[in-house]
C-alpha cells in the first residue's frame, strides 16, 4: 500500500460508542424540548386569545369594559393559568436554566396580559410575589406544581425578575397606545391616570443598572411611552379638557 | 430625562425596583466573573494545546522541558481558575451561566482530549473528561463534543509537522495512523443528527466544516508524501496547494 512500507492498517482505539452515546443525548434534550414545546404552544394559542380580547381596549368606552373586555379576558387568563401550572409540572423535572428559552417569550406574554387585566380593573401594578401566586392556581397547591418567583436555590419552575420586568415594559406599551385611544372614546381622565403609573414605574426602571441587553433596551422605550402620554395629556390641559377631580393631579 | 424628581421620590415602587436591583447586580457581578474566567481558562488552554504541540511522537510522553513545565504551570493556573468560579455555578446556576463558561470549557476539553489522544491514541470518554474540570463544575455533552471538534484541527497540525520531519505520520508501527483515526471521527461526527441540541445546533455545522478541512489536509499531505516521499530532501514541507483537491481555508499551522 505504502511505499515506505509503513503500514498504517492497525486497529484504530478510537471508540465509536463514544458517538452514540453523544447522539442519544442530543436525541433526550429534544425529546424534552417537544414535550415542553407542546405545552408553549398551546399557551402561545390561548395568549393570542387573551391578547386579542385585551385589544377591545382600544374601542371600547371605559364603562364597557368591564363586561365587554376585562371579564371575558378572565376566563381567557383562567385557562393560560391552567397551561402555565402544566408547564410548571413538566418543566421543573429538569433544569430551569437548559430549557427557559422554550417558554420565555410566552410566560412574559402572559405576565403582561396579566399586569394589564389588573391594572385595567384596579389601576394598580401587581408585585412579582403577587403575579407568582395568581399563576399557582386554585388546584396546583393540591398537587405539585407551583410557580414560585425569582428561585434562587431549588432548581425548579418560576418566573424571573427579568421575565416580570419585561412583561412589565409590554404592559407599559400597551397602556401609552390606550391613553391615545380613551381620549378618542371620550375619557379624558385616564390619560393622566396612565401618565402617573407610567413615570412612578420608570422611576423605579432608572434604579436598576442595566447592562446593553434585552431589558435595557425594553425599558430605554418606556421613554418614548412617557413622551406620548405627556403629549396627550398636555393637549388636555391646553384645551380645558382635564376633568376637574383630576385637576390635583401633579402636571407638568 | 422629561421625568421630573418629583415623581421620582415619589413613586411607590422605589422599594420594590430596590430589591431588583441589588438581586440584578448580584446577576451581573456573577455573570461577568464566570466570563472573565472563561476567558482566561480560554487563553491558558490554548497555551497548553500550543506546548504538546512539541510532543515529539503519539504514544511518547512530552519531553521538551520547557514546554513541560509550561503544561504543569498552566493546568494549575486553570484549576485555580475554574475553582474561583465554582461558587457561581452551583445548583440552578449551573445552567444559568453555562453559555458564559462554555468557551473556556471547550478550550480545555480540547486541551485535554488533545493531550489524551497523544499519549493513548483513543478518545477520553464524556466521564473520564468530566473528571479533568472541579467535580462541582458540569461538563455537558455539548461543551465536551465542540472540544472534541476542535481537537481534531490540532491533530491534522501536529501531524502535518511530524510529516514534514519525520517523512511518515506519527503513532508506532503497525497501529493505525492518525489519518485513520481522523477519518474515522470525521465519519462519526457527519453521521450525528446535532438538530436536536441547542447548543449544539448553532455550532456544528461550521465545526464539521473544519473538521472536514482538517481531515482532507491530512489526506492531501499522506498523498502528497505517499507519490513523492523518497524524492524529497530532509527538512521538506508537504506542498498542500498540490494534493488532488481544492484546498479550504483553514487556521494554518
Amino acid at each position: 500500500m505504502t511505499t515506505n512500507g509503513a503500514p498504517y492498517a492497525g486497529q484504530s482505539l478510537i471508540d465509536t460508542s463514544i458517538f452514540t452515546t453523544l447522539q442519544s443525548k442530543i436525541d433526550e434534550e429534544s425529546t424534552v424540548r417537544d414535550e415542553l414545546k407542546e405545552i408553549v404552544d398551546k399557551l402561545s394559542k390561548q395568549g393570542r386569545t387573551t391578547q386579542s380580547i385585551l385589544s377591545r381596549i382600544h374601542n371600547v368606552p371605559s364603562q364597557s369594559v368591564g363586561t365587554e373586555v376585562l371579564d371575558p379576558c378572565m376566563k381567557a387568563l383562567e385557562e393560560q393559568r391552567n397551561s402555565v401550572s402544566s408547564l410548571a409540572e413538566a418543566a421543573s423535572k429538569f433544569p430551569f436554566y437548559k430549557y427557559n428559552f422554550v417558554w420565555q417569550r410566552e410566560i412574559q406574554n402572559v405576565v403582561s396580559s396579566f399586569q394589564l387585566w389588573h391594572w385595567l380593573s384596579s389601576g394598580k401594578l401587581k408585585s412579582i410575589e403577587e403575579v407568582g401566586e395568581y399563576f399557582r392556581g386554585e388546584f396546583a397547591i393540591l398537587f405539585a406544581p407551583t410557580v414560585p418567583v425569582n428561585v434562587k436555590d431549588a432548581d425548579t419552575f418560576h418566573i424571573t425578575i427579568e421575565d416580570y420586568l419585561l412583561a412589565l415594559c409590554s404592559t407599559i406599551e400597551e397602556l401609552a397606545r390606550l391613553a391615545t385611544n380613551s381620549v378618542t372614546l371620550g375619557d379624558h381622565a385616564r390619560p393622566l391616570q396612565i401618565s402617573k403609573f407610567i413615570k412612578d414605574v420608570y422611576a423605579g426602571f432608572q434604579l436598576l443598572n442595566l447592562k446593553n441587553d434585552a431589558l435595557r433596551k425594553r425599558s430605554d422605550g418606556i421613554k418614548y411611552s412617557i413622551r406620548n402620554v405627556e403629549g396627550v395629556v398636555y393637549d388636555l390641559s391646553l384645551r380645558g379638557l382635564v376633568p376637574k377631580d383630576e385637576d390635583t393631579m401633579k402636571m407638568e | 430625562m422629561e421625568t421630573k424628581d418629583t415623581s421620582e421620590s415619589t413613586s411607590p415602587f422605589i422599594g420594590v425596583f430596590e430589591g431588583f436591583k441589588a438581586e440584578l447586580d448580584e446577576h451581573h457581578d456573577r455573570r461577568e466573573r464566570v466570563i472573565k474566567a472563561s476567558r482566561d481558562i480560554t487563553a491558558f488552554s490554548k497555551k497548553v494545546i500550543f506546548a504538546l504541540q512539541r510532543t515529539k511522537d503519539i504514544g511518547k510522553p512530552l519531553t521538551d522541558k520547557r514546554a513541560l513545565g509550561d503544561v504543569t504551570k498552566l493546568k494549575e493556573q486553570i484549576k485555580e481558575t475554574f475553582e474561583s468560579v465554582a461558587a457561581d455555578l452551583q445548583d440552578i446556576n449551573a445552567y444559568r451561566y453555562q453559555r458564559n463558561i462554555s468557551g473556556g470549557i471547550q478550550e480545555w476539553m480540547e486541551a485535554v482530549l488533545f493531550e489524551h489522544y497523544l499519549q493513548t491514541q483513543s478518545i477520553m470518554t464524556h466521564e473520564e473528561a468530566a473528571k479533568k474540570i472541579p467535580t462541582d463544575i458540569m461538563l455537558t455533552y455539548e461543551d465536551y463534543a465542540l472540544g472534541l471538534f476542535d481537537m481534531t484541527g490540532e491533530l491534522m497540525k501536529i501531524a502535518i509537522t511530524y510529516m514534514a520531519t519525520n517523512g511518515k505520520l506519527p503513532g508506532k508501527n503497525g497501529g493505525s495512523s492518525v489519518l485513520t483515526d481522523m477519518q474515522i471521527m470525521r465519519t462519526q461526527l457527519e453521521l450525528m443528527d446535532a438538530g436536536g441540541s441547542y447548543a449544539l445546533g448553532r455550532d456544528f455545522e461550521g465545526k464539521l466544516k473544519t473538521t472536514r478541512a482538517s481531515v482532507e489536509k491530512v489526506e492531501a499531505s499522506v498523498y502528497g508524501m505517499t507519490v513523492r516521499g523518497k524524492e524529497r530532501p530532509p527538512g521538506w514541507k508537504p506542498d498542500l496547494d498540490s494534493g488532488p483537491r481544492q484546498g479550504e481555508e483553514i487556521e494554518s499551522y
